[in-house]
């Protein structure tokens, strides 16, 4: 206990840590969007001519697709030709060893604490390094090979694994799914894949750590994780960017397949930089995850902690197409100043008797507004299904604003829903309490916040959830008096 | 772009049908009136028809009852022993008897009121006082279509208005017969209510549908309530398959008011109620009860909205659905706690039955808060009825469907004990007992 408020101290005194700004060496494709500049990045990353053409239909798709509007965010028009589609540090080609990576880079990822060199020999977990569009570093490939564990960026899996790739890609977030995945869809850049064999278990925690450094960019990353029957994989995502006063888009997808058997387990830090206190600046963070547990008896689980971000629209998701499947989300979001969070999950159940476990945290201070929107949809023959839904609000000062909009569809009489949600303001007394016992007000209030999240931070790896105890410190300072 | 596919331009009839219409509605040429109706006609065509890609509309095609060729209903004029089925109350219980939407006066009683109490036809309302109904009509709710249509085209309905410390004790009741015709007919009516400070009243509104064709009712209820004033409200709605039946009642509560609504909607082929509640003032309270029990190829859909604007309010919602067959029961309540309406004790419950295979039930209970000190709080849920206790019930001998019919029925009352008048509590009951298939037995057996 007491080091967890010790952790919080060290970072409530501190703003954004990971605002920086690398200077590397970056091309970056000019402002603008046309099939031209897909066919570019298509040409540069030497992909095949049936993932253009999948890029070009995508567009086309994109073209005449509208931006959606009925999430509760406000925020300017986006003028997508203003947006670069495509930065990467120049080098001559993707480096042999981690040796070969550019120092600069490399010293970037030890600023934000992530040394490429000491994750891979002292933490024991994979990690696919992404910068701005490409991925620069990929630890733990050979070992992982040795299991028959594919873990690479998506543009050496294009490359080596085509089958694997054309057979799973847009098979769960279809290209025209919706605006931002259609567009995704057309210009996405890097990300990773992951392919876990039949009976396989995963014996380290995968990772990719997102990085956004380029001026006038947009990150689109797209991520692929397929398990095989039998088989286990755990996924951690992590990612930051340089404090400016342009807003940022960053659009992925996230696709997981889950078959016979098998389980993948999905946790998210999200961290992207929020803004500064009068709400200028700041990642519009649009994302599309979706999993199917095609498999019977497989199971997808999303763990989150959004912290970061000037605008969060992220949903989550899991088709229980498979007999028994089971799907589950873990959500903290915490907003502070005038960020913007609408996010939640959605259960599509499908397959007899599956179940789903919903619990979402949302802390709302400052200015901010949080939002969750959820859907649990019993299809007619999911006999048997069942879904638990909890979603508490915290508030934080008294011009915030949280919401709870969530739909329920049942077509099948057997299943059994339910849905419980409050909303409250931070208790009175647990902070007197806290306070007389001698603890300042911003490490009472941090404390009833860790202990409001607690269901879902257990849900965490280990190492992610020292890491998100610490930001939701960081991210309440200044929420308090 | 977006925002157009969300409403769809009204049919050509409606144009045809309000510049015939406008003649014959009540206080025609008075310029005060005709504005209000003009102005509400022009919102009417440019807000559109909602089709389901309207948020509060995702579930309920509304545009395909609506938007098919209609003709304003004629009045008709039923027998006494034709309505005396539907009375609520006790034996001075005042009346106000509509059929197709026109004001019947050889049925209705309203005479003998205690001194500060009018209650009155629209149409007697607008000769008397047409300045003041086209004040209230005017500028009400701009943003609903529907309530606009009804502006536009209200012919008739009430005038209810109740002076400050006027304590009515015996309920009024507003009975409402849509009879279904040939080629479907609409109607409009409208009530306007006024509690003065301190002012109470028990208001009973019944609707019942009869006959086989279709007809579509747009009723609109605006409520005002002065401080410490107290309305309760029980509705039941028994309508026929071809009924289609649009509630929207729009309460505004001050300081210290209270209204406790109990709505139960037993039959009608397409339902939808909507309720609109203003917490405007310190220390008002809503509480709104709800039961719908869709079966055949019903639809009942149910909105609340309720907007705490002032600090130290209370509201509390309690919903149940049962749904059979191919049926489908929407619930969409959203509690609105406005900036600064601190000390807000917001509750909502949701509960359905689903009970058939082809059924559906959709809920949505949404809370939308921006205030801090508050409690706020919902739950929902959908299952079937419980096996443990319907092994319970059998192993005492009851057959499957009379046990199931019994945990239904308690299921029901659970709504309908909350009802205020006790003869409508004995005709709802009655009502639901029709519906559940061992409701004869169950009677037969004296198990109720």
């Amino acid at each position: 206990m007491s080091s967890t408020i010790e952790t919080l101290k060290e970072h409530t005194t501190g703003e954004y840590k990971y605002g920086f700004m690398t200077a590397v060496d970056e091309e970056t494709t000019p402002p603008g969007l046309d099939e031209e500049v897909i066919r570019r990045i298509s040409a540069r990353k030497e992909e095949p001519e049936w993932l253009t053409e999948w890029r070009l239909s995508a567009y086309r798709r994109w073209l005449s697709m509208e931006e959606p509007d009925w999430q509760k965010v406000t925020y300017p028009p986006i003028d997508y030709q203003a947006i670069s589609y495509f930065a990467a540090p120049r080098q001559k080609e993707r480096p042999k060893s981690l040796d070969d990576i550019d120092p600069e880079i490399r010293r970037t990822y030890e600023k934000l604490g992530i040394p490429i060199r000491e994750q891979e020999i002292l933490a024991g977990v994979a990690v696919d390094y992404v910068f701005d569009s490409v991925s620069v570093a990929t630890t733990f490939k050979n070992k992982l090979a040795e299991l028959g564990i594919i873990f690479c960026s998506i543009s050496e899996a294009v490359r080596d694994h085509p089958d694997l790739v054309r057979k799973y890609l847009g098979s769960v977030v279809p290209p025209g799914d919706n605006f931002f995945a259609a567009l995704n869809s057309a210009v996405f850049s890097d990300g990773s894949f992951v392919y876990v064999p039949k009976g396989v278990r995963c014996p380290m925690e995968l990772s990719t750590y997102f990085r956004i450094n380029a001026a006038g960019t947009g990150q689109f990353e797209r991520t692929l994780i397929i398990a095989d029957e039998g088989s286990y994989v755990s996924y951690l995502e992590g990612c930051t960017a340089p404090m400016r006063d342009e807003n940022q888009l960053h659009a992925a997808v996230v696709e997981l397949i889950a078959l016979d058997d098998a389980e993948i387990k999905y946790s998210t830090v999200q961290n992207w930089y929020p803004g500064d206190k009068e709400g200028k600046g700041g990642i519009y963070n649009f994302v599309t995850k979706r999993g199917i547990c095609r498999g019977r008896r497989s199971k997808i689980s999303w763990t989150q902690v959004e912290t970061g971000s000037a605008i969060t629209w992220k949903y989550p998701s899991c088709i229980l197409q498979g007999e028994d499947s089971v799907g589950e989300f873990y959500s903290v979001a915490l907003t502070n100043n005038f960020q913007q969070a609408d996010t939640g999950t959605k259960m599509i159940h499908i397959g007899r008797r599956t179940r789903s476990r919903i619990v979402a945290k949302g802390i709302a201070a400052g200015r901010s507004d949080s939002t969750y929107r959820g859907l649990v949809r019993i299809m007619p023959g999911a006999t048997g299904a069942r879904n638990h839904t909890q979603c508490d609000s915290l508030l934080i000062g008294d011009r915030c604003g949280a919401h709870t909009v969530p739909y329920i569809e049942v077509k099948n009489r057997s299943a059994k829903v339910e849905h419980e949600a409050t909303t409250s303001k931070i208790s009175e007394d647990q902070l007197f309490y806290c306070r007389s016992r001698g603890f300042s007000e911003e490490d009472a209030v941090a404390l009833v916040v860790n202990g409001f999240c607690r269901e879902v931070m257990e849900e965490l790896p280990m190492e992610f959830a020292v890491e998100a105890r610490k930001l939701l410190g960081i991210s309440l300072e200044g929420s308090v008096g | 772009m977006a925002a157009a596919r969300r409403m769809i331009e009204p049919a050509p009839f409606y144009g045809e049908l309000f510049a015939r219409e406008r003649a014959r509605l009540p206080g025609h040429g008075r310029s005060e009136l005709e504005r209000v109706r003009e102005e509400a006609f022009a919102r009417f065509v440019a807000l559109g028809l909602p089709t389901q890609k309207a948020e509060v509309w995702k579930y309920s095609p509304i545009a395909r009852f609506a938007n098919r060729e209609m003709v304003v209903a004629e009045a008709a004029v039923p027998r006494l022993e034709d309505v005396s089925a539907w009375f609520g109350g006790g034996p001075a219980t005042r009346r106000l008897i509509f059929a197709n939407g026109h004001l019947v006066p050889a049925l209705s009683h309203v005479g003998g009121l205690p001194e500060g109490v009018r209650v009155t036809g629209l149409v007697r309302a607008i000769e008397e006082w047409p300045e003041k109904v086209a004040e209230a009509l005017a500028g009400c709710d701009p943003e609903c279509s529907f309530t606009q249509l009804n502006t536009a085209l209200a012919r008739s309905g009430a005038w209810i208005e109740i002076a400050d410390g006027v304590r009515l004790d015996e309920p009024l009741q507003l009975l409402f017969v849509h009879e279904g015709g040939e080629s479907a007919a609409m109607t409009h009516p409208r009530i306007l209510l006024r509690l003065g400070r301190g002012a109470r009243l028990h208001l009973i509104e019944t609707h019942a549908g009869t006959g086989d064709g279709h007809c579509f009712v747009n009723l609109v209820c605006q409520m005002a309530l002065a401080p410490e004033a107290e309305l309760t409200l029980d509705r039941l709605e028994l309508g026929a398959a071809g009924t289609t039946l649009l509630s929207r009642t729009l309460v505004e509560l001050a300081a210290g008011a209270r209204i406790r609504q109990t709505a139960v909607a037993l039959g009608g082929g397409f339902l939808r109620n909507e309720t609109e509640v203003r917490l405007g003032g310190r220390g008002g309270e809503a509480i709104l009860n709800g039961l719908c029990m869709p079966r055949g190829e019903e639809h009942a859909d149910t909105l609340v909205r309720i907007h705490h604007e002032a600090e130290d309010c209370h509201s509390d919602q309690f919903f149940k659905g049962v749904v059979e067959d191919r049926a489908r029961a929407v619930f969409a309540g959203k509690i609105i706690v406005h900036r600064g309406a601190q000390k807000t004790n917001a509750y909502q419950a949701n509960d359905n039955l689903l009970l058939s295979d082809r059924a559906e039930v959709d809920s949505k209970p949404e809370l939308e808060i921006y205030a801090d000190d508050v409690k706020c709080s919902h739950g929902a849920t959908c299952g079937d009825l419980d096996e443990g206790a319907l092994f319970y019930l059998r192993a005492r001998g009851l057959p499957r469907e009379v046990a199931a019919s019994l945990l239904v029925y308690a299921f029901a009352n659970e709504v309908i004990e909350r009802m205020a008048d006790e003869r409508l509590r004995a005709l709802t009951r009655r009502a639901v007992l029709d519906r559940v298939p061992g409701g004869a037995a169950l009677e037969a057996e004296g198990l109720l």
